[in-house]
């Protein structure tokens, strides 16, 4: 299309220049799968290219490096050790020792790694199954405890990571000792213990700070998903639950019942949970988030009085529970409860009800997800609001001054001042707003329970305001089946989706792009 | 200091942390020496119904069968858990699970596929067998073994009404008539299955799981979608579109009438008060033929966690005796009102004239035995009742009966014969282990494939039921390696199983 | 001359205009506030009622009663569960602080190799429900005896170990202290972790209180990972899981009002903390929201 300069662009009317930008925007749609192409392609280059360097860099080190650093190659930290680095010396051949004395103890990685049968379609992992045995003296039967397949794959992951760890510390030490070697050769004194630790407080205080977090992320996050991803390819549901009965890799069939989508069929129920899930997502952030910041400017506005009162009545709602009062108000909406009853006697609403034979206003599937988000508003505004005040009171007054004098009407000074300002700021938030929006188990699980119903899917049954989230806890823990490999493969399936959304909208967001502005 | 050695670090203390509590695991079976019988102190933990005071009760009586038992010291934990959730959360984590635990009976088949209940021994199978009603042992045993100890035999529905508004309890029409005159609710969840299957079976429909002796469900025998299911669906609408109809039976708000069962009938006295009425359920008519609704009868359960220890287990299995034997049953019902399942509490005077064990008696003739039901059962076939009340038309009502169908057969996905045969599957004939190759049984024991095309260097197994849980590789070890063909030609696969339970596959070459 | 008086003319005007949009505001408000606060004013008038029924049908007890409250106390575990979820709330509070505020100010305030990488990576692991990594943790921790009675501490760990993904609105308020300030204390010598704990702390105060408010709030309204964590042992349970176990089939008619009461009982120590540190929660989530 054709792109106009500025005064071309000044001569269009309203129309014109909403179509102008409405056109930009869709043409620039191209560009950003392109550009995000080529991102993961220069990734994928830069980490073959990264391969190969570092190769050529132990290779280099191997034959340039003195006996020491030739040593270090088999006994880690040898080089530090000579070169005076006692400290890191210690650390890296106590991590040696360990990763040795770990991988050969007789239930240790090795034992593991050798019951896990990686992959192999049809072999269980783990290899010994219990049994029941007889016994004759007390009459009755024993159990005989075998593997437990969820501890074995775990210990057996376990084991993967800490090769892996051993691989890159190794690879790290001997780096070390190469530049060890090149500062000695220069003449001049490599980093005692003491300065190790002082950097720790500096130069490298936030590797500090990180540590803890990082480990925690890594222990119950990143450890836990890599687990869930590889239980997508086994059998693991309540009849193979690994203690009792083993389970076993399965390969890819998991996908074929996943597209199914026949009536019934897996794929169908996603599709549509899906749908509604980012209907859900949108509206629950957007309804929130316009009149939060509606509710702010109320009460921020000029001449209203006891304004911490009327904030402090919104926020309780933060702060009281929401298993009490959710429950509370589903309860208020069902036929016999207060608001439900007195609903029901309004004859638009009676009369709908009735022709559609529904009894409660849970019961309509339209009604119910009306219900969801603007009881969701009720949850939702007191955050919002909060927000919103803080951001406006810092938007500079001289704006709205100068704004005035030129004869802004109140709704064009929200228009082109507040709303843009709000949206350039709170971008990032609406973001991570709406990916919690669609794991919002709570207000689904205890207001509608995901009812009213409409059918099965993966052993459970699936209702109108079902989100993936409650759905995959129903598939889970809320059903007999517990289809544990359904679960993970789908929660697989939603994060790429929703990954992949976000990292564009997330690099389209000016304010992120220019995080150092703003200060 | 780098970050990657902090980590490392990390990574090397949490795994010799895992590593010791691994090892310390293994090392908690050891039995100790048996002095006389079964003397000794046993820590154990319970889970009995949520119901206040049941916890309370289950204490004074393992106090008396320490009495009744010297030597045996029993420290228990006790939970409340409700009992239609307790078999899922034991199933969730079988090792953990408490030593002893009360479920609704509609869990036996996947606890007993889940290895998660200790078979009561022989004597005291028969000993149970002896003293409890047949239904209750039926509904405690799997393919003819005894998994469980009846607790109950009350779990079922009936009838409770107000008497000054519905004078007719007999009548399902006259029921819904006299509460849609008087602004009051009928409260029926006809959108959980264990209601649905109520109008259903009052038509002559059933709906039979069939089970192999593991406690695999292999198939259903069901004929909700037939004409006599669609006239359960014109009944079940005529409830569920009246004004009154109300889907949450679990409250009692406005309530004229009100399906429930024995674990409401506190509640129902302090509703209805004088005006209490408890009666079977009544019968509806469609095209002038009237139809008394069905049930489900039902029982409590107790099992035993499977255990390492023979003494513990043996103990155990006396507790579960004691505790569901005639004694502590009737005790159970003089709190609870619980219906016993034991014979002789059953012939007891105050058994006999309690009002709703009465409803419940009556129903219990038109009742069909809740036997084992496969889990997505109860989803799928709530559905109906969800549909009942939206339908628009007969027509509706048959599409909801199709989609029954449908949903039960993508549930089971394969016919029982299949889930017996054995067949290959594998890289030979460049299928990639997406194709199972047909294998047919000629003489018993012996099975036989059809002519495949196979390289050398392609790998087969051999599987039965489509699914990998039985599967034989090299040497005919069960789950093992892949087999790898040696010689490309064409070749059958052959499959025997000789005498104990040795298996051997053959290639045998097609001239 | 005729401009001030069309400027005087529209003053007057803007007075009655704003006197009138501010009496709606005022009536959208007072609305609000009745809307905002009803379930509250129910759950309080559903706990003094004296029947146990659930009857949502009526506002107003018929009978007053604290009835509740003394069963609450003398027949329930509700003190076990209480002192339970407050342990956790302290605890989570203190160390989830740690975790957040060592995350948000790296990333706010150090440069360092991978920063921008750690933070989509961060961003994309919220994005995995969360709760089915719950399925492994729990493997574990019943494996290390931190489920059952012990569950108050696994849950712990469980709000903490990952809160450090939550850094978005603290590390928002670091961003808006201004840079000038590191810098002239690295001028005069300040280590980095001088530059923290002497120059950055103390202006963060509100983002502090901040995080010690949403750690302390976190275990009070847990359900989903507290229920299964605990697998169904009272000693161990939350307020929120032993609660919720009153509404089942059985005891939905015997203890709903009771539910209530609990509900009250729980709310007065978030409401009291959350009420007094009002100040600084405003100040912390307006500075962080800021930049998000």
């Amino acid at each position: 299309m054709k792109k106009l300069n500025d005064l071309e662009y000044l001569k269009l009317n309203k129309l014109q220049a909403l179509w102008y930008k409405l056109q930009l925007f869709i043409f620039a749609i191209p560009g950003w799968f392109k550009r995000l192409g080529l991102k993961i392609w220069n990734l994928i280059k830069s980490f073959g290219l990264g391969v190969k360097d570092e190769t050529l860099d132990i290779a280099h080190t191997f034959t340039k490096g003195n006996w020491a650093v030739k040593l270090s190659f088999l006994i880690f930290g040898f080089g530090n050790l000579y070169y005076g680095q006692i400290l890191r010396g210690i650390f890296f051949l106590l991590f040696e020792v360990i990763f040795i004395v770990y991988m050969i103890l007789p239930s240790g990685g090795g034992y593991w790694l050798g019951k896990c049968n990686w992959f192999q379609k049809g072999a269980t992992i783990g290899t010994v199954q219990g049994k029941f045995e007889y016994d004759y003296v007390y009459d009755t039967d024993v159990w005989v405890a075998g593997d437990d397949s969820v501890k074995v794959l775990l210990y057996g992951l376990l084991t993967v990571i800490f090769i892996v760890a051993f691989i890159w510390t190794w690879r790290l030490q001997v780096k070390q000792c190469r530049i060890c070697m090149d500062i000695t050769a220069k003449g001049k004194k490599v980093k005692s213990g003491k300065d190790d630790l002082k950097s720790l407080l500096d130069d490298q205080f936030h590797k500090t700070l990180l540590a803890l977090p990082l480990v925690g992320i890594l222990a119950f996050t990143v450890l836990p998903i890599i687990f869930m991803v590889l239980i997508a390819f086994t059998s693991y549901d309540a009849a193979h639950d690994g203690y009792s009965n083993l389970f076993s890799w399965v390969g890819l069939e998991h996908f074929n019942e996943l597209f199914n989508f026949g009536q019934g069929g897996l794929g169908l129920a996603f599709g549509e949970i899906l749908s509604w899930t980012l209907m859900w997502s949108f509206f629950a952030t957007f309804s929130n988030y316009f009149l939060g910041m509606f509710v702010a400017i109320m009460i921020n506005k000029k001449g209203i009085k006891i304004k911490k009162f009327w904030r402090t009545i919104l926020v309780m709602t933060i702060a009281i529970p929401q298993f009490v009062s959710l429950l509370y108000v589903s309860k208020l909406f069902t036929t016999s409860g207060l608001i439900g009853s007195a609903l029901n006697k309004i004859p638009a609403i009676y009369n709908y009800l009735d022709v559609n034979n529904f009894v409660s206003l849970w019961d309509s599937p339209v009604v119910s997800k009306i219900l969801l988000i603007v009881i969701n508003i009720w949850v939702g505004i007191p955050y919002i609001m909060l927000m919103a005040t803080g951001i406006l009171m810092n938007i500079p007054q001289d704006l709205y001054e100068s704004s005035k004098i030129d004869g802004a009407s109140s709704v064009q000074q929200f228009t082109k001042i507040t709303l843009p300002y709000m949206l350039f700021v709170t971008g990032p938030y609406l973001l991570t707003s709406f990916v919690g929006n669609l794991n919002n188990f709570n207000v689904i699980y205890l207001l509608s329970g995901g009812n009213p119903i409409k059918g099965t899917a993966g052993g459970a049954s699936i209702g109108y305001t079902d989100l993936l989230i409650t759905w995959l806890f129903k598939m889970t823990l809320g059903s007999t089946e517990s289809k544990y490999y359904m679960a993970s493969l789908i929660g697989i399936l939603v994060f790429i989706v929703v990954a992949v959304l976000s990292l564009i909208v997330y690099n389209v967001i000016p304010s992120t792009k220019n995080e150092e502005d703003y200060k | 200091m780098k970050m990657s050695k902090i980590l490392a670090l990390m990574l090397v203390l949490v795994m010799v942390f895992s590593c010791f509590v691994a090892c310390k695991k293994e090392d908690d079976n050891n039995n100790e020496d048996n002095e006389n019988a079964l003397a000794g102190t046993y820590n154990i933990t319970m889970w009995v119904s949520e119901k206040e005071g049941v916890a309370d009760q289950f204490k004074a009586q393992i106090d008396a069968f320490e009495l009744a038992n010297p030597g045996i010291v029993i420290n228990a934990e006790i939970e409340g858990v409700t009992e239609a959730d307790a078999g899922s959360k034991v199933v969730a984590d079988v090792a953990s699970a408490p030593d002893i635990y009360c479920f609704a009976q509609d869990q036996l088949a996947r606890l007993v596929q889940a290895s998660a209940l200790l078979a009561p021994g022989k004597a005291a199978s028969e000993n149970i067998k002896a003293n409890n009603d047949a239904g209750s042992v039926a509904a405690a045993s799997v393919a003819g073994t005894l998994y469980a100890y009846p607790m109950t035999s009350d779990n079922g529905y009936y009838l409770y009404y107000d008497t000054s508004i519905i004078s007719n309890p007999d009548s399902l029409e006259d029921i819904i008539a006299a509460c849609e005159q008087n602004g009051k609710k009928f409260r029926f969840a006809l959108e959980n299955a264990w209601y649905t299957a109520s109008f259903f079976f009052a038509t002559g429909c059933t709906s039979n799981w069939l089970m192999n002796e593991a406690g695999e469900f292999i198939g259903i025998e069901d004929n909700f979608n037939s004409p006599e299911g669609l006239v359960a669906m014109k009944g079940m609408k005529k409830l569920a579109q009246s004004s009154c109809y109300d889907s949450d039976a679990d409250q009692f708000t406005d309530a004229g009438a009100i399906v429930t069962g024995i674990w409401n009938a506190g509640a129902a006295a302090e509703h209805f008060g004088t005006n209490l009425g408890a009666a079977d359920l009544p019968s509806f008519t469609v095209d002038g033929q009237s139809y008394h609704l069905g049930s489900y009868s039902g029982n409590k359960l107790m099992g035993v966690k499977p255990q390492g220890d023979a003494k513990k287990a043996a103990v155990l299995s006396l507790l579960a005796q004691y505790l569901t034997g005639e004694e502590c049953q009737k005790q159970r019902f003089a709190s609870f009102e619980w219906g016993p399942s034991n014979k002789n509490a059953q012939a007891s005077e105050a058994v006999q004239a309690n009002a709703s064990l009465a409803a419940l008696a009556a129903q219990n003739e038109y009742a069909t035995p809740q036997g084992q039901i496969g889990g997505a059962w109860w989803d799928i076939a709530k559905v109906l009742g969800a549909d009942a009340k939206n339908a628009a038309d007969d027509a509706a009502l048959q599409t909801a009966l199709d989609n029954y169908d449908t949903s039960i057969a993508s549930w089971l996905e394969i016919p029982p014969e299949k889930r017996y045969a054995w067949t290959v599957i594998g890289s030979v004939g460049g299928t990639g282990w997406g194709v199972d190759f047909t294998m047919t049984e000629e003489p018993a024991g012996t099975w036989t494939s059809v002519e495949i095309n196979m390289t050398a260097g392609e790998a087969f197994k051999v599987r039965q039921g489509l699914s990998w849980d039985n599967n034989y590789g090299q040497d005919g070890v069960k789950g093992g390696a892949d087999i790898v063909v040696e010689t490309s030609g064409t070749y059958k696969v052959q499959l025997v199983f000789g005498e104990n339970d040795s298996v051997t596959i053959t290639l045998i070459p097609v001239a | 001359m005729k401009k001030e008086n069309s400027m005087k003319k529209s003053l007057l005007g803007a007075k009655a205009s704003r006197r009138l949009s501010n009496g709606i505001i005022y009536f959208i408000l007072v609305v609000m506030t009745v809307v905002w606060l009803f379930p509250f004013v129910g759950i309080l008038l559903e706990s003094f009622k004296t029947e146990t029924k659930m009857q949502t049908g009526y506002l107003f007890p018929k009978e007053f009663g604290f009835d509740h409250y003394v069963r609450l106390f003398t027949e329930t575990d509700f003190l076990i569960w209480f002192k339970n979820t407050a342990i956790m709330g302290i605890a989570t509070a203190l160390l989830q602080t740690i975790f957040v505020l060592a995350m948000s100010y790296t990333l706010s305030r150090l440069r360092f190799k991978g920063r921008k990488a750690l933070m989509n990576f961060m961003l994309i692991l919220g994005m995995f429900p969360g709760f089915l990594t719950m399925i492994l943790i729990y493997k574990v921790f019943s494996d290390a005896g931190l489920t059952m009675n012990m569950a108050p501490l696994g849950l712990i760990i469980v709000y903490c170990a990952s809160s450090g993904m939550g850094y978005y609105v603290s590390k928002g308020f670091f961003d808006t202290i201004p840079k000038s300030l590191d810098e002239a204390a690295r001028v005069d010598g300040a280590t980095r972790w001088q530059v923290f704990y002497k120059v950055i702390m103390p202006l963060s105060k509100p983002i502090i209180i901040y995080t010690i408010l949403m750690g302390f709030m976190a275990p009070w309204g847990d359900f989903m990972m507290a229920s299964y964590i605990v697998h169904e042992n009272s000693a161990g349970m939350s307020v929120a899981v032993g609660m919720y176990e009153w509404l089942s089939r059985t005891n939905m008619n015997t203890h709903y009002t009771m539910f209530c009461a609990a509900g009250v009982i729980v709310a007065i120590p978030v409401t009291t903390v959350f009420l007094l540190l009002q100040k600084y929660y405003v100040e912390g989530v307006t500075g962080g929201a800021v930049k998000g």
